[in-house]
């Protein structure tokens, strides 16, 4: 008897505490009924399913009744998808993106609902822009290299040194580069274009990269593939959630988060405006920002969590510990427009091609 | 209801659905925005843009050069080929020749992973020859290269339409010349070749066709050195502004259908001129294989190595990339091997979906597709009318369009046309897709059946006084059944195999094995890639051998 | 039932005129026979009459209901015109039984399925393969397969029933019991019958009137009789029987002068003396004799050919030769031939 009613109590307890999350409004609840009568969530991700799977599962386990919907494509797919099926009227509820970009430019297009998540105090000033557009990771942007086959001592811990060692190797490193091709890929030219913002000699690093003929990809998996086989040595600009994720299948990885500055991505997520489950999406944006699925990401998804009360191998913290105050993440504001203005992306793409011919 | 009614119908959807994705692609290269968006006007930018653009003219250069080296490679050993497996003693015809067509099976991507993994600068035979002379004498992402092994793999194609001349040759000619004192090989030569070359002309008109067409290889072995043919320049053209740019696509498409449209046609004409010359005289006349002597084995050996750089080595490198876990210098095969990949896919639910899909597409969508053949087949089967030649054309217009292209062509007609859209996510789409791609192609398996049934077997019952739709459901179509069942199972091989035309329809629910295969590789999942790769060649081994079995004739 | 009327049939394939411009009639209960050589357009008239092909002129009528007419407009298709057709190859569809090929005509008509089974089995019977109705096709012999064929046509009891050379696919031992067979049964059933051979012994056996194709149009129409004793013209002459070609001159009058000889025969046609002039004269007429006389020629005797049932003589002058029949050998060397007068037809040549 006294053990029922023990069960009991935590049962009520424990539904009752995963109905509304310390910290929270008292009317959430509300938004909690309202969902679950929406009884189902669609979302559009770049995520890998995979990846995303232990936070789904966890947000449906916390949230039971509500079904999810998960779709994993590209970053172009998710626009094209986004804006076509807006024009016809229905499309998904939540969109997951890390070309960070185009997700800025449907946000400035008005597209998302405007929704001032509960957990806003806990982000950083950078992670939120017009209480519409949410950065939900901190995923830094590292080297790495094959472990086997370059020397320790030419492992390089900034980009400073990355420079020098092509300067001083280059033959050794001929062709066994490999980066974003910023003219194939949305997420290379944002890269090289933070890098240039940050690091005013980042234009002799690339010369670098043309005189060495480095091969320019449009996905980090195969340039990770391609650095643990060692048909390349050093892969530049490759998403930590990536390394890490491959790290720890191959042993033959090795990874570096640059001393001299680490760029800070950030995977942005918002909520459509015609949305047809739109509390099941709140829901899910304030569980992905909260203490408990911070910590799946840090942990189990290993995409870098945002928060920093926050501990596990992919989190900010982990970064801060490698990197200090050199962390510098990408602005998620209107500053990344810039990116999709033609004449300045022409203009840049075409002093890139001349840097990859050395000049 | 009139046969002329029904007849009419079924043309006319035929038309529309042949018509409708080019007309759409054509109005959107006339767009300022893609055609959906409330912003779009009139405007010829699209075009200037694309003609400015030094990648596509590099773009278009490329691919003239890798179309022509193709055909200079393919048309002479295909031609060769075909001699000696007709015309000698080479050792070995029965069972070289279901050989010889397998390469025309194997799903180019595929054969394009598997080379990178063999023959890649740390493949695993490249290393083995790297430790035994210190270099590796080929770079697999050249140009050179990759013209190489498109001209190798469709070897097969030439393979087939010259063969088939040979074979009709009459042997009579050939005898007289050789009464008349003319040795064997003179006849060959004199007699022989100058009736094939029509066929030739065709079989050489047609690789270079498809060299507009590839797709897979240029994708997987022309990225590292950023090489670019029109159809990747086509895929790599969602990210050049940034915002993915439906109008420049539709430039390109228009320009690629522009070149391969007429060269679907003079196809056509060439296959006429080289049918004259085949004289399909029914009782197989013997003709006297020409002795080759020692050089038969030489003969067998180069044919084998063909065979074994065509096929087994990328075949066998990517089924043995899919049991290991790393690969490249400094590793010990026999220390990673595992059957980690294959449970991995387990845990994809989407490769799941891909591979019942591919099945269902395969095997179900296969057999509507060939009913909705056999539907515009028969309709105009046997039908006096110029009309026919018009039905000809259509049908051949969607062959005009790599499968890349009518994938994205088939995205665009479904969001166009709103009463579509919600199927635009369901199987339906790719399965609408592959069927217009194909249409030219099966439209051509039946027909030929339907041919085989002695005009005189109709006449028969319409005389008795069976109306023409009667004849043809109740002495037409039941004749044929066994050729439904051979379509079927070459429409079946043909989607499984297929990979291009799915991939701008790729998306939850509609993925097939072919476009997960190119996204997955565009992530770099190659473990996935490979295990995939081989559950895809083992669908279309057991297919193959099921059809081999049923004694399908392979020639299509 | 009544008569099958052709009238001034024109029918063009591509730039061919196939028929120019045929007319004729079938009439009841008779069996017409269309004769001629290959390209003569005979099959071509047939498929025409049964629908499988479309003239650009003319009329074809079965009393006074127009199966096509080009001055009205009206063309049949083949399903409606109620006629029966035997192929050559005999088209019997080789996925149903000899029943279901031979019930399929009445399935069309609705006939109910007992019905259906009395008509098909009495029909089966009537041609003496009642017992095979459960075979197919392939398993039957040629001659089994022919009357399959006809017995398909007949059982929904047609008022003219066109058979494309009939006998041509059969051995040719066969062919012989078949034509008496095959007229026997058209006859007791009373039909009218037209059949396209290109064997002139074959439409003598068979048909009551026969009609003489040649190039798309009718050379002679007439009874076998008529059309072998009678013919009117030189190619009917020479396309009936079997016969000797003997060219010369005329000599006004029906004679005929080769060489030095002079001979006397019937006026086939006007032939001016002067003219050339051709005489045409069946083989079994020619008679061997051993002496001279009017219409007599003196021939070496060159060879001869024993056929089983009389000898075939070779009689040659300068460049003519001549064949004759006779029941017994002959002597090689110097013989007379005898052209009796109303044995031989002059022709103008040309």
């Amino acid at each position: 008897m006294r053990f029922l009613t023990l069960a009991a109590a935590l049962l009520f307890s424990f539904s009752a505490a995963a109905q509304t999350p310390a910290g929270y409004p008292a009317d959430y609840g509300k938004t909690v009924d309202a969902a679950k009568k929406e009884g189902k969530l669609v979302i559009y991700a770049t995520t890998d399913a995979v990846a995303a799977n232990p936070l789904v599962k966890d947000f449906e386990s916390l949230y039971p009744g509500i079904s999810v919907e998960y779709s994993d494509l590209n970053s172009t797919e998710v626009y094209n998808r986004f804006i076509s099926e807006s024009a016809a009227g229905s499309t998904a509820d939540f969109i997951w993106s890390s070309a960070m970009d185009l997700q800025v430019k449907l946000v400035a297009e008005g597209k998302a609902l405007a929704y001032a998540s509960p957990e806003i105090p806990n982000l950083p000033k950078w992670a939120v822009w017009k209480n519409e557009a949410y950065g939900t990771t901190n995923e830094p942007i590292a080297f790495v290299y094959n472990k086997r086959i370059v020397p320790a001592g030419d492992v390089p811990q900034t980009h400073a040194a990355l420079e020098k060692l092509l300067a001083a190797k280059p033959d050794f490193y001929k062709g066994k580069v490999t980066a974003y091709d910023p003219e194939r890929s949305g997420v290379g030219y944002l890269f090289v274009n933070e890098d240039v913002k940050n690091w005013p000699d980042a234009w002799n690093l690339f010369r670098e990269f043309g005189k060495t003929g480095a091969r320019l990809y449009t996905s980090a998996g195969a340039m990770m593939e391609r650095v643990g086989s060692g048909e390349h040595l050093i892969g530049y600009g490759i998403f930590g959630s990536y390394a890490i994720a491959r790290a720890k299948k191959d042993p033959g990885i090795g990874i570096v988060l640059p001393k001299d500055f680490t760029l800070i991505t950030s995977r942005v997520a918002f909520i459509s405006k015609q949305a047809q489950h739109p509390n099941a999406a709140k829901l899910f944006l304030d569980y992905m920002l909260s203490k408990r699925g911070q910590t799946i990401i840090a942990n189990q998804a290993l995409l870098y969590s945002l928060r920093d009360d926050v501990e596990g191998p992919a989190s900010a913290k982990a970064v801060r510990d490698e990197v200090g105050d050199k962390a510098r993440p990408v602005e998620i504001g209107p500053g990344l427009l810039e990116n999709l203005d033609q004449m300045k992306r022409l203009a840049f793409l075409k002093k890139w091609q001349a840097a990859m011919k050395g000049q | 209801m009139p046969y002329a009614v029904i007849r009419f119908s079924v043309l006319a959807v035929m038309a529309i659905a042949v018509l409708a994705p080019l007309s759409l692609v054509g109005y959107q290269s006339f767009l300022s925005a893609p055609f959906f968006d409330s912003m779009a006007r009139f405007t010829l930018d699209a075009y200037r843009f694309v003609f400015a653009e030094s990648d596509f003219w590099v773009a278009f250069g490329t691919t003239l050069i890798v179309a022509g080296g193709m055909t200079v490679i393919a048309l002479p050993l295909g031609a060769m080929l075909a001699f000696l497996m007709v015309r000698t003693d080479l050792p070995g015809r029965a069972w070289l020749e279901p050989m010889i067509l397998i390469p025309l099976f194997v799903s180019a991507v595929v054969l394009a992973f598997g080379y990178v993994v063999a023959l890649g600068p740390v493949g695993i035979v490249s290393t083995h020859v790297k430790a035994l002379i210190g270099f590796i004498p080929w770079n697999i992402y050249s140009l050179t290269s990759l013209v190489v092994i498109a001209g190798l793999a469709h070897v097969p194609h030439v393979y087939l339409y010259t063969a088939a001349a040979l074979r009709g040759l009459a042997s009579d000619m050939e005898e007289a010349a050789r009464v008349t004192g003319a040795g064997p090989w003179r006849v060959a030569l004199n007699v022989s070749l100058p009736m094939v070359m029509p066929s030739m002309l065709f079989a050489g008109v047609l690789v270079f066709f498809l060299g507009f067409e590839l797709f897979g290889l240029p994708l997987v072995l022309g990225d590292p050195q950023g090489l670019l043919v029109l159809t990747t320049y086509l895929y790599k053209l969602t990210n050049k502004l940034g915002v993915p740019s439906y109008q420049l696509m539709a430039v390109v498409v228009v320009v690629i259908v522009a070149v391969t449209a007429p060269l679907v046609y003079m196809q056509r004409i060439l296959l006429r001129q080289a049918q004259r010359y085949v004289s399909v005289r029914g009782k197989g006349l013997k003709q006297a294989p020409l002795p080759l002597g020692p050089w038969r084995w030489v003969a067998l050996a180069a044919i084998l190595a063909w065979f074994t750089v065509t096929v087994i080595v990328p075949i066998a490198g990517i089924t043995l990339r899919s049991f290991v876990v790393s690969w490249g210098e400094g590793v010990k095969l026999m220390e990673v091997l595992t059957l980690d990949h294959y449970r991995e896919l387990l845990d994809y639910p989407n490769v799941i979906r891909g591979i019942l899909n591919t099945l269902a597409i395969g095997v179900i969508g296969g057999a509507i597709a060939v009913v909705c053949y056999t539907a515009i087949a028969l309709a105009i089967h046997r039908w006096q009318s110029g009309w026919t030649r018009v039905v000809d054309y259509l049908a051949m217009a969607p062959r005009a369009m790599p499968g890349l292209v009518a994938g994205l062509a088939m995205l665009w007609v479904f969001l166009f046309f709103k009463p579509f859209s919600p199927l635009k996510a369901t199987l339906f789409s790719v399965w609408l897709a592959y069927t217009i791609v194909w249409l030219a192609y099966g439209m051509r398996l039946i027909s030929g059946t339907l041919l085989q049934v002695g005009p005189e077997l109709e006449e028969s019952a319409r005389t008795i006084g069976a109306s023409a739709l009667r004849t043809q459901l109740d002495i037409t179509v039941p004749l044929i059944r066994y050729g439904f069942i051979a379509s079927w199972l070459l429409i079946f091989l043909i989607f499984v195999r297929e990979y291009s035309t799915g991939v701008y329809l790729l998306g939850p629910g509609t993925e097939v094995i072919g476009s997960l295969l190119v996204s997955l590789w565009g992530t770099g999942a190659v473990d996935l890639v490979s295990a995939l790769s081989v559950v895809n060649v083992v669908m279309i081994a057991l297919g193959l051998v099921v059809a081999l079995r049923m004694g399908v004739r392979l020639h299509g | 039932m009544a008569d099958l009327t052709v009238h001034s049939l024109g029918l063009r394939l591509g730039d061919n005129e196939i028929l120019r411009g045929v007319s004729m009639s079938v009439p009841r209960g008779k069996v017409v026979a269309f004769l001629g050589p290959s390209g003569s357009g005979k099959t071509t008239l047939l498929r025409a009459i049964a629908g499988l092909e479309t003239p650009h002129t003319g009329s074809i009528k079965i009393g006074d209901r127009a199966l096509f007419d080009a001055s009205r407009g009206i063309n049949l298709p083949a399903e409606q015109r109620g006629l029966g057709l035997v192929f050559q190859s005999y088209a019997l569809w080789p996925h149903r039984t000899v029943f279901d090929n031979v019930a399929y005509g009445l399935k069309l008509r609705k006939v109910s399925g007992d019905e259906r089974k009395r008509r098909v089995e009495a029909a089966l019977t009537h041609i003496g393969l009642g017992h095979l109705a459960a075979r197919y096709p392939h398993q039957l012999s040629g001659g089994q397969q022919q009357r399959v064929a006809l017995a398909r046509a007949l059982v929904y009891e047609p008022p003219v029933i066109l058979l494309d050379e009939p006998l041509s696919n059969l051995d040719a031992k066969l062919r012989e019991e078949a034509r008496a067979w095959l007229r026997q049964l058209i006859v007791s059933l009373d039909l009218s019958a037209l059949c396209v051979t290109h064997d002139q012994v074959e439409a003598m056996a068979i048909a009551d009137k026969i009609v003489l194709l040649n190039g798309g149009v009718i050379e002679q129409e007439g009874t076998p009789t008529e059309l072998y004793s009678q013919p009117r013209t030189l190619f009917a002459a020479e396309f009936m029987g079997s016969n000797n070609r003997l060219a010369g001159e005329s000599a006004g009058g029906g004679k005929l002068r080769i060489g030095n000889d002079v001979l006397e025969g019937v006026a086939r046609g006007d032939a001016p003396s002067g003219a050339p002039a051709v005489g045409v004269i069946r083989l079994e007429r020619v008679k061997v004799v051993d002496a001279p006389g009017p219409n007599r020629i003196r021939m070496e005797l060159k060879t001869q050919m024993y056929l089983g049932e009389r000898f075939e003589l070779v009689f040659a002058l300068d460049k003519m030769l001549i064949r004759a029949y006779a029941d017994e050998e002959r002597a090689l060397g110097s013989h007379y031939v005898e052209f009796p007068k109303d044995a031989l037809w002059v022709f103008p040549q040309g």
